[in-house]
């Protein structure tokens, strides 16, 4: 085939822009072109014949051709795209691509090879490799930090069950204690001490279980509850009793609405209906009442403490639920250090509900904790 | 995890012995394509990938396991135990001879024999031991595959040129039997070239045929002869090659050898 032009003299291999060798079975080179050459610094009368394949590679680059290209180029008989360092004659290295393919004539087995230089190439797998060590390290930083937060957590949380623990009987001490003096008859100024020694005491180990339910909803398995079929009147009016004798200089109505019947846990709704009687009766106005109402609708099942007094500031309320929060109370000396909302808030949550507040100065501020129906499966 | 999926074992031929062929550093069993077929008329042959070469389960690949060629004799213990029948007689190439020299000291008595292809207790030049590398050899490897790292990364595809002479394989085959996870091979590499085992060899008891090339910068002829003398019950046989991989390259010399060796220790 010929077109315009193609009579010139050209060699083929000579002028070809990359490299290009031919070896015997051995990697032994039996020609080559004066690109090659040119690149590796030698005179091809120094290579021909004299120099293997091998002899142009770096120690490290002639185990990987024994242990990977020389089994490839048998199994498969060609290899492409294999980058290699090849040495020049002034010990510089050139990275180089290269495509091989073996050949058979005459019962012997040859191999070419045609490479191309890859400065660039070279130049982007560092950076690749540069840019995959500093990821790898910014990830193993990673994974040790969340997993020194989650040591910090676990032994946070151990800490304050074993300090709640370990609180738990020296107060029960003091409370047998009260017990014990009060049996022996007091004087009415002693009677009066030990009262308000009494409600410390209860006070200390109120705060000891929000403690507990603080450090478990917040880095530890999550507020345990365990809804049952209850009667939610029958929890809130066994409630609102105790806590009327709690606080015997408010007045605590019970509004009952529906029929009682739902699913809840009756502990745990005692234990936000205290707490936010105890806010009501600590932030609302003292010559009020506080209104409690049970409601249980189609929907689901809903707790609400109502009280008079300021409004709590709109700015406020964002953080309300959030711990260690509180308002500015009338009497702080029933305050705790302002889990009670939270707790309150991982209650309702834990129940599938949640809890709301509205706060006006005409209506009062109510706090309800509203929880849905569990979806009933059809059996 | 079944120890089938993790060494993508293949259970071939049938006979009253079993034939365990272990790959060395660098490939997979595909390494047995001309040595193994021929054997598995006469003998059972179990052909597997070393964890983190091949198709193994790459998910199973734990460094700190695998820290040492002692991971890999486990699993082959493993292999033998589970797919063996009758004697089990280990064909281990370069670093699995070892593997298959470790089996067999820590479970004395569940390997019959060893042919050792190529094998090297020690790569590393030592006093007056030749192992045929500097340390800074070894660190150059390292590097030779790191740099590699597009090529030879399990997500690279490189096209493949065709060989019209091998149309059973296929495209998606290309460069992938010698190919795999860079970290890994890198681990491994490290594991490989490092080791010493020249404390365990005396220990070994099994017959042993060692196959050794006379032209093989991985394990050079020095290497074999030190075996020779240091394994009890050894054979050195040497076979004309340049290279590392008799059974590729020499694949009837390389049967041969075996043979000889099979027929004399009575299997």
């Amino acid at each position: 085939m010929a077109v315009e032009g193609g009579d010139i003299d050209f060699d083929p291999l000579e002028d070809l822009p990359c490299g290009v060798l031919t070896t015997d079975a051995k990697g032994l080179i039996l020609h080559t072109n004066s690109t090659f050459c040119e690149w590796t610094g030698f005179h091809c009368d120094e290579v021909i014949g004299l120099r293997r394949l091998q002899d142009f590679l770096s120690m490290g680059g002639r185990i990987f051709y024994q242990t990977h290209l020389a089994p490839l180029l048998v199994m498969q008989g060609s290899v492409s795209e294999v980058k290699l360092d090849i040495q020049h004659h002034d010990k510089t290295t050139i990275p180089v691509v290269i495509n091989a393919k073996r050949y058979q004539r005459n019962g012997a087995w040859f191999l070419r090879v045609a490479a191309f230089v890859a400065r660039d190439r070279d130049k982007y797998e560092r950076e690749l490799l540069v840019s995959r060590q500093k990821l790898e390290g910014m990830v193993a930083e990673a994974t040790r930090l969340k997993k020194q937060s989650e040591d910090r957590a676990l032994f946070a949380e151990q800490m304050i069950g074993i300090v709640s623990h370990d609180l738990r009987n020296p107060l029960s001490t003091i409370r047998l204690g009260i017990q014990l003096m009060e049996k022996r008859g007091v004087t009415p100024d002693q009677k009066e001490t030990l009262g308000r020694v009494h409600r410390a005491a209860d006070r200390a180990s109120q705060l000891i279980k929000d403690l507990l339910d603080f450090t478990s909803a917040r880095i530890g398995s999550g507020l345990a509850v365990a809804p049952k079929p209850v009667d939610l009147h029958e929890v809130v009016a066994l409630a609102v009793e105790e806590l009327s004798l709690a606080f015997p200089h408010r007045r605590i109505d019970h509004v009952r609405s529906g029929e009682g019947a739902c699913e809840a846990d009756a502990h745990r709704v005692t234990q936000a209906l205290g707490n936010l009687v105890a806010n009501a009766v600590a932030y609302g106005q003292s010559d009020t009442g506080i209104t409690v109402t049970s409601t249980v609708a189609p929907a689901g099942w809903r707790v609400s403490v109502h009280n008079w007094g300021a409004p709590i500031a709109p700015e406020a309320i964002e953080q309300l639920f959030m711990p260690m929060v509180r308002g500015v109370a009338e009497d702080s000396g029933n305050r705790n250090v302002g889990l009670g909302l939270f707790i309150v808030n991982e209650i309702a949550k834990a129940h599938g509900g949640a809890l709301d507040v509205a706060s006006t100065q005409e209506l009062g501020t109510e706090f309800s904790v509203a929880a849905p129906h569990p979806i009933k499966t059809p059996s | 995890m079944t120890t089938k999926v993790r060494n993508n074992v293949r259970v071939l031929g049938s006979g009253p012995i079993t034939l365990f062929f272990a790959h060395g550093f660098g490939c997979d069993q595909n390494m047995w394509r001309l040595l193994a077929p021929a054997y598995g008329e006469r003998y059972r042959t179990v052909l597997f990938d070393l964890v983190g070469s091949g198709s193994s389960d790459l998910k199973a690949f734990d460094p700190v396991k695998y820290g040492s060629l002692q991971g890999y004799a486990d699993d082959l213990l493993e292999i033998i135990q589970e797919f063996g029948e009758g004697p089990a007689i280990v064909v281990g190439h370069s670093v699995s001879a070892m593997i298959g020299m470790l089996a067999d000291v820590t479970a004395p008595g569940t390997i019959a024999a060893h042919v050792m292809v190529g094998p090297s207790p020690c790569y590393i030049n030592e006093g007056d031991y030749v192992g045929g590398f500097s340390r800074e050899d070894i660190e150059s490897l390292l590097d030779a595959l790191e740099s590699n790292y597009l090529g030879w990364s399990s997500t690279m595809a490189p096209a493949i040129m065709g060989a019209p002479e091998r149309p059973e394989l296929g495209q998606e085959l290309s460069n992938s039997f010698c190919r795999t996870d860079p970290e890994i091979a890198k681990h491994f590499a490290r594991v490989t070239f490092l080791s010493d085992h020249r404390e365990q060899l005396p220990l070994l008891a099994s017959p042993t045929l060692i196959l050794q090339c006379d032209e093989d910068m991985i394990a050079p002829i020095a290497v074999g002869e030190y075996m020779h003398r240091v394994l009890p019950r050894s054979t050195l046989k040497i076979i004309e090659n340049v290279g590392h991989c008799p059974h590729l390259s020499q694949p009837s010399a390389s049967a041969s050898a075996m043979d000889d060796f099979l027929v004399n220790q009575g299997f």
